[in-house]
This record gives structure tokens, sequence and C-alpha cells, in this order.
């Protein structure tokens, strides 16, 4: 269609209807393609020219500030000025890289990109300054940017930090391209995992709402099972107003089987009914009658990054340019170039800085629509989702229903028994469509799911199991995936077994560790929290805890936290104070790893006081922070970091204390009331004098 | 309008929109977010006539005549603004997407109140939400920046 023509033809008012008739998209899921980093693929992520480099990002900027630290690392390495390196965000046209989650940003791509920056200096030392630098990997020892020193260990200020500062555009919705237009794919107010479709609509309405472009009804690949309805505007504010006069009548196939979510993953439900399909540890423990029988509810919660996500979609002579805030902009490529028929280097995603993500970008979902919008209309679109379509459309932390038994002789665990319910993380229902979550539901669990649920305790003879159930909405990764409510569910019992056993909850963990690693960071949290009692009871009934916690996370990275908390009498709970100490091997930027432990601490405070995602019939009713709320200033308490640096190799650091600041604030909350906590986010009514 | 310290025209296509897509879309200031769109989250931010005002539900038209500033505007020349010097020196931004609003409305705060107490700031601030966690940073950002407009 010619731009031009369409501009004016729409601007009359004339055309309304574009890409009349549903597309058939495939319903067979795009596989993740996950290439490891290796030094010969790192080679392009760097180069050199005019005595400047330049550094292009394989990660996802999204707020651990990576940028800085790889920068940390090809500064140091090559022995450049901080200044003389440029670090621009990948496109797909650079060398394929997994998807940046995981923490794994430092701890497998630091190496490549030293060695890949080690050959470049030694070429330019030789005096080369034209032509492809030939790899020669030398011993990790040889690496300078993996040697405490100099910038390694450093805080420089943060890449892109003036940036943000000054207002610069630097996130997918603020991209802006010539003759660009706004859409929005509208979706039925139903599951996603029950089939819908727009059947009727008033096409004049909406055609009279001033800005109206265009309706479009290929919205390109469905999200689970909910079909869309497009619409375009000349201005983003006028999309609201053309929805609303649309008054869309929708389709609806039924209700979805298991609308009642917590009922339906209830973990004595399911015990009730035979023992789980997926089992961590098998030791069998001894019949008998338990000392510790705690059951632990974590609730479905929203990611709630404060961008909305966005894209903006451009076609070309039979190629599509996207930009997009993404954790994988190459599964993105790849399933762009499936849906539109594309050959992959057609399609070019261009990353920008997420505006938080926390496991919340590695599908594709806004950047289809906005190209199949784009598509439609011939002239560039973006399409930025409305919080209430991020709730609604997005995928979640599944709920979770655990069950931990213990038994206790002479003070030490000798038996212990945790079991699980929850929905899918890896095996997510947002890229498994239902012919295939059918065949393969029957044998597969889902290692998200389980991480971290093996206690890190000697707990004695453990069987820890687990089973998945497919819901309504989608579920999957989110912040440290299963390890946080796992480590809570963990963490509340050990407390509730150290007081069976009157010992001291720091003594009582120190009695069941066997790794020096652990003990190391429970050690150094207690030192600086000056760890003792604290309860009892203030002015005006308020009553005062300490709790304290501890984990690993993905075997590797440690993390303990002691909380201070206060519970009035009518039951709010007020954090106080946190400490919390990180061991994660060699440190490249201690101030961003203290930054990534205070916002884990925070969100382990939200998930004990604020997250949760409300449901009716099976879909999510929640549209604004009011409705799924998450941590606000005045909750959040001073805290209090340290880092102990292992002789060990950089490991991840973006997720770990998520494993420990939830239980601790739990715990100390025990404390103060006497009530343990067993249903989060933890209510007033719970608490209340 | 006055934007920035210019004086700009409201186009009547514009005028019923929300004041933050007429500063994002048509003056092309990307400074301000779209977060919620009701007012919450306060990532759309700016100052109207010196009050920090949420942008995604004031109408661009009620701002005929006003004062507006963004963030693009805080710097003079090539000199930050105290917060915004404050904001890096204290390595306040995660992700930094509520960032631009959270600064506009300390700004407001200190210009307001040049020494404000723990709870003038929770009263300034509390409704700004950042969910990467950094409110530890904002407030010590606020308070070195109080340092430096006195």
């Amino acid at each position: 269609m010619n731009r031009r023509g369409f501009l004016k033809a729409a601007a009359g008012g004339l055309v309304v209807l574009i890409g009349a008739g549903v597309g058939v998209y495939s319903q067979v899921p795009v596989i993740p393609n996950r290439p490891e980093p290796d030094p010969e693929t790192a080679l392009g992520w760097i180069s050199y020219a005019d005595g400047r480099y330049r550094l292009t990002l394989p990660r996802a900027e999204m707020g651990q500030n990576i940028a800085t630290g790889l920068k940390q690392i090809a500064c140091a390495e090559l022995g450049a000025d901080w200044d003389t390196v440029e670090v621009g965000f990948h496109d797909t046209t650079a060398p394929a890289v997994k998807a940046t989650v995981g923490s794994e940003s430092i701890m497998l791509f630091a190496e490549p990109l030293a060695q890949a920056c080690a050959s470049l200096r030694d070429a330019i030392d030789q005096g080369r300054d034209l032509g492809e630098v030939t790899l020669v990997t030398r011993p990790v020892s040889e690496l300078r940017s993996l040697q405490k020193g100099g910038l390694i260990g450093a805080s420089p200020g943060i890449e892109q930090g003036m940036g943000i500062v000054t207002g610069q555009p630097l996130y997918a919705a603020d991209v802006t391209r010539p003759d660009m237009l706004y859409g929005r794919v509208l979706h039925a107010p139903a599951s996603v995992e029950v089939g819908s479709r727009p059947l009727r609509w008033n096409t004049a309405a909406a055609q009279a709402v001033p800005g109206f472009v265009a309706l479009v009804e290929d919205t390109g690949p469905s999200i689970g099972q909910s079909e869309g309805l497009g619409i375009v505007a000349t201005r983003p504010g006028a999309l609201d107003a053309i929805a609303q006069a649309l008054a869309v009548e929708w389709q609806i196939d039924g209700d979805h089987a298991r609308a009642d979510v917590m009922s339906a993953i209830d973990v004595d439900t399911h015990l009730a009914g035979g023992a789980l399909r997926h089992t961590v540890r098998d030791d069998d423990p001894a019949p008998g009658r338990w000392d510790v029988d705690l059951r632990i509810d974590v609730p479905l919660a929203a990611h709630g990054p404060i961008e909305p996500r966005a894209a903006v979609a451009e076609w070309a002579d039979g190629t599509l340019r996207v930009w997009a805030g993404t954790q994988d902009a190459f599964y993105v490529r790849d399933v762009l170039s499936s849906a539109f028929g594309l050959d992959p280097d057609a399609v070019v995603v261009q990353t920008a800085r997420n505006g938080g993500a926390f496991g919340g970008r590695v599908i594709c979902t806004v950047e289809a629509e906005a190209a199949a919008l784009a598509r439609a209309v011939g002239t560039p679109v973006k399409i930025q989702w409305t919080r209430a379509q991020e709730f609604a459309l997005g995928y979640h932390r599944p709920p979770a229903s655990h069950r931990v038994k213990a038994r206790i002789v002479d003070g030490k665990l000798t038996d212990w028994n945790h079991a699980q319910v929850s929905s899918h993380i890896f095996f997510t229902s947002g890229v498994v469509p239902q012919w295939m979550q059918r065949a393969t539901d029957r044998f597969a669990g889902d290692d998200g799911v389980a991480r971290g649920m093996a206690a890190p305790y000697q707990v004695g003879r453990a069987k820890v199991s687990y089973d998945v159930v497919r819901l309504p909405v989608h579920t999957a990764s989110w912040r440290g995936l299963g390890a946080g409510p796992n480590a809570l569910a963990i963490e509340s019992a050990m407390d509730e077994a150290g007081l069976a056993a009157g010992v001291d909850p720091l003594d009582f963990r120190l009695a069941h560790i066997d790794d020096p690693l652990l003990a190391g960071v429970l050690n150094r949290v207690a030192e600086l929290s000056s760890w003792g009692a604290v309860s009892g009871e203030g002015q005006n009934g308020v009553r005062q805890g300490r709790g304290i916690a501890a984990g690993v996370y993905k075997k590797t990275s440690y993390a303990a936290a002691v909380a201070d908390v206060s519970v009035d009498r009518r039951g709010n709970v007020q954090v106080d104070r946190m400490w919390c100490v990180h061991d994660c091997g060699l440190v490249m930027n201690p101030d961003q790893v203290r930054a990534q432990c205070e916002g884990n601490l925070v969100w382990g405070l939200g998930m004990i006081l604020t997250d949760d995602l409300p449901l009716a019939d099976g879909h999510v009713v929640a549209e604004t922070f009011g409705d799924a709320p998450i941590p606000s200033s005045t909750q959040v308490p001073p805290m209090v970091i340290d880092l102990l640096e292992s002789d060990r190799p950089p490991q991840g650091a973006g997720e770990t204390a998520i494993v420990a600041g939830p239980g601790a604030i739990a715990n100390a909350v025990r404390a103060a009331t006497g009530i343990r906590p067993q249903r989060f986010p933890i209510t007033r009514a719970s608490l209340v004098l | 309008m006055i934007l920035n310290g210019q004086v700009q025209d409201i186009p009547e296509e514009w005028a019923n929109e929300p004041l933050l897509y007429l500063l994002r879309e048509h003056f092309d200031l990307k400074g301000a977010k779209f977060g919620c769109g009701v007012g919450i989250c306060g990532a759309c931010t700016v100052i109207v006539d010196g009050i920090a005002t949420r942008s995604c539900i004031t109408n661009a038209g009620d701002v005929e005549g006003a004062e507006v500033r963004t963030i693009e505007g805080l710097a003079n020349d090539d000199v930050l603004h105290p917060v915004q010097q404050a904001w890096l020196d204290q390595s306040v931004p995660q992700c930094g997407y509520c960032q631009a609003g959270q600064i506009m409305s300390a700004v407001a705060l200190l210009e307001q109140t040049p020494r404000p107490t723990e709870d003038d700031v929770d009263a300034a601030m509390d409704g700004n939400l950042c969910r990467c966690g950094t409110y530890g940073r904002i407030r010590a950002a606020i308070m070195q920046a109080s340092e430096t407009v006195r």
C-alpha cells in the first residue's frame, strides 16, 4: 500500500478495515536457540578503529547495569581509558547469544570477553590497525580483567547514567520513526488459555474518534488462545477512546477447568491423591510424628516493571525491523521470522534498555503485535502495552503451595519432607501450545519450579517432590524462578524446627551446614546485625521481632539476611531494618552487586507484604498498581549490605539475595507475634491483636 | 505554554491528549515515561507551575498558559542540576525507567522545602514507584542534593 495515499484516505475516514480475516499462525512453537558464549564469538563484540573501541553489548541491559560491568572488563583487559570505549546495544545482526537470564552475564560472559579483548590488545600492540583478529586463548590467570585491581573491583559511574538523568531516549517506547502511528491489540477479558476472539464491534463509533486510522483483524500470533483486534491511531491518547467506542463483543469458549487457581494447586489435595510426580530428593523419611508440619502458600505475582513492554515495527522492501526492550532479541527475531514467513536475515531486532525485566521479557508478544499492525497499515507502528495488558497478557510468577515437614531428634534434623504444587516456568503455556502440553506434561517436570527446592542444610532423610498444573493464566520466569518461594518455605520450616528444638535460629542453621561458604555469609550477617533476639512489645502494642535466613542460588552464589520488623495492633507490618551478606566470588563492581542485593531485598519484602495478582473466573482482573501493588518507598527500610569475596571466579548476583530476604522478614514476623505467616502476602487480619 | 523556558503552542489536535503524550510524541521530549496511565506510579511526573504533576492524567489543553518543566530542561547547558548530579553520584538508577519521574518529584520537593525532613521526603516521594528497589539511594541522593541546594 502506498503510505501517503493511505494516510490521506485515513484522514478522510475512508480506510477502516485492513488485513481483514484472521491470519493462520503456526501452532508449533519456535524453540529458543541458546548458544553458550565463547571467546571466538566474543571477537564479534569488540572492535577498534582510530584509537577508539566499540563494545557491542552481548547482553540485554535491564538495570543490572551489565553495560558498566562488561565495559569495566573490556577497559581493564584492553588497557583502554574509560572514555575511549563506546558501548552499543546489540541487534540481531550481531553474533547470536542466549537470553539474558539466570544471573549469567558476568559468570559466563566475563571470560570470553576478556579473551577477545586480550587478543585484540595483542594485535594492536603488534602495530596492526586493520583486519580480523585471531584469537589466542590464554589461562585465566593471565587475563588482567579477571584479577582484582584497577577497574576490577571498582565502581565507575554507570553507563547510560547521564542519559537517564537527562531524559535521553533509551527505551523501546522512546523510539520514533518517520510517519509512525500508534497501535494496540485489544483482547477479551478472559483467560488467555481459553479460546476467545472478537465477534462484533461498532466500526462507525470508532471511526468518529479523532485520530482514528484503522482497525486490523490480522494481529499476528495469538497470545495463548486469545485472538485480538487491532486499532491504529495518529496519537496514542486516541487509543483508549477508540477502544471504548468500538465496544467489542467477544466470543469466549467457556470457562477454564482450573479457574480457581489456588484450589487447583492445593498441595494437600494433591497429596491426598497420592505421591507427587516429580522428585528432587527421595531418601525415604522414616514414618512417625512430625515436629514441624507447615503449609506455605504464595500467590501469582506480576513482575510489575514500571515500563510496560513496548515495540516499534517498521517494514521496508519485505524486511522487518523491530525495536524492543527484550531479554532475548534472537528469540524474538526467530518468532517474527516464523510468524511472518520471513528469512531470519530479513528480520532485525534492535535491543533497547529494558525498563525492568526480572525474567518477564523472554518471549515474543508486543513485538509481533507491532509487526502485524505495521504490516497492515504500511507505516511504522509503536505499541506500548497498557498497565492492564501487562497484567492480563503477560506471564507471571506461578502460585505455589508447599507442605514442609521436619523431625528433630536431640536438636538435629533427622527427617524432612517437602512437597510443592505449582505451575510451569520453563515449559510455560506462553510458548508451549495446548496440543504439545498434553504430550509433554505426562512425563516432564519443570526445573524452574524445582530450582532451590533441595534445602542447603543437612536435613537428614529427605523427600523433596513437586508437581506442576496448567493454569488459566500464563506463568513463567520471575526473578529467581522457584528459588525465592522455595527458600521461603524452607527457611520458614527451618525456623520452626529451631523453635521446636529450643535452639537459637542462627545456631540451629549453623549446626546443619556443611558448606563453609554458607556458614560464612550467616556468620557475617550475624556479626553485622549484632545477632540476638530483639522480640518484645514496644509502645502502643507494637510487637517487635528479628528474623534470619540464608540460602544458595544455583548452587554457587550465597546470601544471608537479617530483618527487624514492627507489627502494630492492627496487624500492619513495618520492616525497620535489613542486613544482607552476599558471596558471589570475584566482584567486578561492588556498588552494582550491592544494588542487586538492595533490589532483591525489596523483592523479598514484596513477596512477604505486597505481591499478589487478583483473578476472577480464571482471568487477571488487576488493572493498576492499586490492584497489584509493589513495595513503595515508605515500606522499604534502611539496609546494610556487605560482600564477602571468596576466592572463586565470579558467580551470579542478580537473583541471589531473593533466597534470603523473604525468609528473614517472615521469621521476624513470627518472632514478633508468635504467629507463623503461612499465606503470602501477609494480611493485616492474620496478625491483628 | 512555557515549556522548559520556551513559549510553545499546543496544537489543537493534541489539546485533548494527556500532557504526557504531547510532551513525548509531539515535542519529542522522551524523559517523562508512561508507566500506569492513572497517576499511581509517578513515572510521568513533570513540574507544572512549580508543582510535581502526573502528566499521564493531565489534559494537555489544561496547561495552556502554564510553565511546564521536564527533565530535559533541568540542566543548565552542560551543568547538571544538583538533583541530577546527586543521582549520578549515588548511582541511583538500575533500569532507570522511573528515575525521570523520581528526579522531577525530588526537584519540586527541594524547591518547596530545601531542607526536607524524612517525613517531607516520605510525603513527596511515596507516590513514585520503583520496581528495581532503588528507594534507599533515592533518599540518599535527595539528602545530598539538599546540601548542595542550600
